[in-house]
């Protein structure tokens, strides 16, 4: 009874349901996000050296491959985050009292509106 | 409970990805598009923020965790596509190489002088 | 539509001497009001005996129709001819099971997984019958009830990667089944179940793909019951590590 037939799952399973292309992008973000991460060390390092340690790198910034690998990053983990917030409800869902919230309302309280506050002060710390 | 080691893992995979969905974007807009154009004059006030104490710690907090994030996913996808059975071996790979970005993170960001 | 309209079903056929199965066409009368299933039977009946598969209430209750319809896990008993009429419809045995014979799969692993989380009420201290019964409030219910409404269709496992993929993944239905238990206000078995729960091969091995969600009958939810899982493990290792944490 060993060896009877059985849908063989290839390496190329991902490819074959709209659903799983969609979580195989959600995966993928993470190679983005890291390669993003190394940059940001380069980046430190450079201002940590000085003046002119960091104009290197951010001269660099406007080359149009510099451009292109940042617009790629960030699509990247635009994705993550917006899949990852509206994900969070299912895992972590909330209740008051014996009411579970609307996993929207949930997304936006765990997710969407600490983002925004994130971003805000993020963009306001390189800006003032 | 019993509990297998992935616990420990996935709750670094989980924290970290809570970091990066809060930080990445605005970050990158701030290294793509912010940065570039304030030119070379910025970086006093650049190294002064970075530098200053819970700046530092915060920056670490991210960058550790979006490193293990990352590492916990890119092993996952090896493991999907067909590698399951050299997990232990993707396992150092990846972790080994969440642990050298935490590592080198630790190293800029304690060496960035005072602002 | 015409009287003597035909619909097309490409059936999966495979004996278990069979190394891989082949498709055989049909064409069946159509008819607005018939489901896949019923297009089955008239086969059955009318065109091949042969044809072998599994179905009963008709009503989407048993949980034993499922089938591959398009590549898609459904109840054939759920799924009108309507819905793909004048296209022709494939239909294959659930993904991921090895087939007994045409569109029967070997339920035996499903089994065995689902009996390792031991599916029943584990009590610490049992209490006399005269005691009376083991009361619970609403809200005690609705913690779990949800979970409750499986029907063991699997069709949640032919939507995983992770099933075909790893054969000793519990899999979406059995650690959902195993939530069903662990949050029931009876019972004291989440220690017990979580040598099978707590493991490489049980939620850990879920990446969240989300799919058994979508094609659950019965709304169950599984890939939020995992989540969840893993959610109350995390914080129970953490917990643990406390000096003021539980034991
Ligand atoms: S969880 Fe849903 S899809 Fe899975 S076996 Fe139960 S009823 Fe079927
Ligand atoms: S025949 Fe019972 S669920 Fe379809």
């Amino acid at each position: 009874m060993k060896n009877r037939y059985m849908t063989p799952l290839g390496w190329y399973w991902f490819l074959q349901r709209p659903a799983f292309r969609a979580f195989m992008a959600r995966e993928a973000t993470s190679v983005a996000v890291a390669g993003y991460l190394v940059f940001v060390l380069i980046l430190l390092n450079a201002i940590g050296d000085g003046p002119v340690a960091y104009d290197r790198v951010v001269v660099n910034l406007k080359q149009p491959l510099a451009v292109f690998g940042h617009v790629l990053v960030f699509g990247a983990a635009l994705y993550h985050s917006i899949t990852w917030f509206n994900l969070t409800p299912k895992a972590m869902p909330i209740y008051i009292g014996e009411d579970r919230v609307a996993d929207f309302w949930a997304a936006i309280l765990m997710g969407y509106l600490p983002w925004l506050v994130v971003s805000a002060v993020v963009l306001w710390a390189v800006t003032r | 409970m019993h509990h297998s080691k992935e616990v420990f893992w996935w709750s670094l995979f989980s924290a970290g990805g809570v970091m990066a969905a809060l930080f990445m974007p605005a970050l990158m807009v701030a290294t793509g598009v912010i940065l570039p154009n304030r030119g070379p004059a910025a970086h006093a006030q650049i190294h002064e923020t970075v530098s200053f104490w819970p700046v530092r710690i915060l920056l670490f907090v991210i960058l550790f965790l979006s490193f293990f994030h990352c590492g916990h996913r890119v092993k996952h996808i090896l493991m999907d596509l067909g590698l399951r059975r050299a997990s232990g071996a993707l396992a150092v790979l990846c972790y080994g190489g969440a642990s050298v970005g935490t590592l080198a993170a630790a190293y800029v960001l304690a060496t960035l002088g005072s602002g | 539509m015409a009287r003597g309209a035909t619909i097309k079903l490409d059936v999966f056929r495979c004996r278990p001497e069979d190394e891989r199965g082949t498709f055989r066409s049909y064409d069946v009368p159509y008819r607005e009001h018939w489901v896949v299933l019923d297009a089955l039977n008239w086969i059955k009946d009318y065109m091949d005996g042969t044809l072998s598969y599994r179905w009963s209430c008709r009503m989407g209750v048993c949980g034993s129709c499922g089938m591959m319809i398009n590549g898609q896990p459904a109840l054939s008993c759920a799924v009108f001819l309507k819905s793909y009429y004048p296209n022709s419809i494939r239909v294959e045995p659930l993904s991921y099971f090895p087939v007994d014979r045409d569109l029967m799969i070997d339920l035996e692993g499903f089994l065995a997984k689902l009996k390792s989380i031991k599916p029943w009420i584990i009590h610490e201290d049992e209490k006399p019958l005269e005691a009376g019964e083991y009361l619970q409030t609403p809200g005690e219910l609705a913690a779990f009830k949800q979970y409750s409404m499986c029907i063991n269709c699997m069709l949640c496992y032919a939507a995983c990667p992770v099933v075909g993929a790893e054969e000793d993944f519990l899999g979406p239905a059995v650690i959902a089944l195993a939530q069903r238990y662990n949050l029931d206000s009876r019972d004291q078995g989440a220690e017990e179940r979580s040598v099978a729960i707590d493991a490489d091969e049980g939620i850990w091995g879920c990446t969240f793909v989300g799919e058994c969600t979508e094609v659950c009958p019965k709304q169950v939810d599984p890939a939020g019951a995992i989540q969840r899982a893993k959610v109350a493990s995390a914080k129970n290792w953490y917990s643990k590590l406390l000096p003021w944490g539980e034991r």
